[in-house]
């Protein structure tokens, strides 16, 4: 069959890492354990590669909706909710959802990936404007290509160079969309979400914050940043995801707009695809309603967090960002990086590995997620496996 | 600011870019095909680009830019 020359890139990344031996983009967790252990390779492994930021995915709760759900509403909806009609249940986590953030309404998306590739395809199209943090996440990218705007990136973290962007358009300033992430999965870096909120007003823009790493994470109710910025009221548009804190799969937005009702309409991404299993549904209702009481849960993250990153720092690496659920150690050099992940692998402690483009600064990353379900002895393993690499410190 | 005068500024940004993987830059010269920018080079190039002409570059809009003077002139359109 004729090579596709399109793959000729991946294909050549695919044969480099095949030399050194490694597939870090590969790996197979045979069985998992825990939200913190899985065997791997036949070896107990720490898991502190996953987002699972609350050690929600084995809750007992949310473990139990799950199966009455699958018991009585069965395994999936065989369709999208447009075409074959939505099942109660979404419509009731939409509005669990709308009062969690205090928002007029919600949308549910398949996936946080559809979230975004949703909101922005259905909120901008040719001749609009997209103003985008160039950290942003891919699916921030894909939605502004998916909608065919104007995307324009502003440096990153940056409301000054994004103001004189905001500038440059003159008069269609005030119909530009601007998003940003409030905590940044790379190096898990948080926005100036005041100052954002500042040159939105001054334009009369709309604002859309994706809180995919930072709800459950932060606030004292787990509404991410914005809620520990105060800024809430402000964001035209919160998308996150179930994936992560809320421990399952699926995405949503929440906002303010008169258009909520039609948003989702309007969004192919939402239109065509499946809707998500009444097992997942309802799981994720129990999960949010235990994650805005979770405030002990996040106290044992941050506490996790700054155990980790102070024993990392004490071994001298690089950290992305002060301590917070994301730890990264910048490691340079991709090979460097490479053979340090699979070093910690073997050592028993599995992180991700992240390499440029996918990284900011042209550097490569080992990106450790903490969950509030690692105890201090896991914190303390994953410390020690670093420190037991004899490589370079970065 | 004429085409030319873009052109020339473009090549002088573009330079250090290329780490002399040209010998001769010109209008012609391919930016990925020929000077071997990847894709975080071309956005870095990007960033140069939008401060010393005070624009902003829609970065859908590089899809169509395969050479130097491709880019030239998106810089132009750019800056309306």
């Amino acid at each position: 069959m004729k090579e596709n020359s399109r793959l000729k890139a991946v294909r050549a990344v695919r044969q480099e890492l095949a030399q050194v031996g490694i597939d870090p983009f590969g790996v197979q967790i045979d069985r998992i354990v825990s939200p913190t252990e899985g065997i791997i390779d036949g070896r107990p492994t720490i898991l502190a590669g996953t987002n699972n930021y609350l050690g929600m995915t084995f809750d007992a709760d949310c473990v139990a909706s799950a199966r009455e759900a699958l018991e009585t509403a069965g395994t999936g909806t065989t369709g999208s909710r447009m075409a074959n009609g939505s099942y109660a249940s979404h419509r009731e986590l939409e509005l669990d959802l709308a009062r969690f953030y205090g928002k007029r309404d919600a949308i549910v998306f398949s996936t946080g990936y559809q979230a975004n590739l949703g909101m922005i395809s259905a909120l901008a199209g040719p001749g609009d404007t997209v103003m985008i943090d160039a950290d942003s996440h891919a699916s921030i990218y894909d939605g502004c290509t998916l909608a065919g705007a104007n995307t324009i990136r502003f440096r990153h973290n940056d409301a000054d160079d994004l103001a004189k962007r905001m500038r440059r358009l003159g008069d269609e300033a005030a119909n530009a969309l601007i998003i940003v992430e409030g905590v940044y999965s790379m190096l898990g870096d948080r926005a100036p979400l005041r100052d954002f909120v500042r040159v939105k007003n001054e334009f009369g823009a709309t604002l859309m914050v994706d809180e995919a790493h930072s709800m459950g994470v932060l606030g004292e109710k787990g509404r991410g940043l914005a809620e520990v910025d105060g800024v809430l009221d402000d964001i035209d548009y919160v998308v996150g995801t179930f994936s992560k804190s809320l421990g399952n799969t699926g995405g949503f937005c929440v906002g303010d707009s008169d258009d909520m009702d039609v948003l989702r309409y309007a969004s192919r991404p939402y239109v065509f695809t499946a809707s998500l299993a009444p097992a997942t549904i309802a799981a994720t209702r129990t999960a949010l309603r235990k994650l805005e009481a979770a405030s002990d849960l996040r106290k044992r993250l941050q506490a996790n967090a700054e155990r980790l990153h102070a024993g990392l720092s004490a071994l001298g690496f690089r950290l992305g960002a002060p301590a917070n659920a994301v730890v990264a150690v910048l490691v340079g050099e991709k090979l460097e990086a490479l053979r340090f992940w699979d070093h910690l692998l073997k050592a028993g402690v599995y992180v991700n590995l992240m390499v440029p483009p996918a990284t900011p600064g042209n550097e490569s990353l080992l990106r450790c997620s903490v969950s509030a379900a690692h105890t201090f002895e896991q914190i303390d393993a994953i410390c020690a496996a670093f420190g037991s690499w004899n490589g370079a410190r970065a | 600011m004429n085409h030319q005068d873009v052109v020339a500024k473009l090549i002088e940004l573009v330079t250090p870019f290329a780490e002399g993987r040209a010998l001769v830059i010109n209008e012609t010269t391919g930016i990925t095909s020929e000077l071997g920018l990847d894709s975080l080079k071309v956005m870095d190039l990007v960033v140069a680009v939008e401060d010393e002409f005070d624009i902003s570059v829609p970065i859908n809009a590089l899809a169509e830019v395969r050479t130097v003077g491709d880019f030239a002139s998106l810089i132009q359109k750019s800056a309306g």
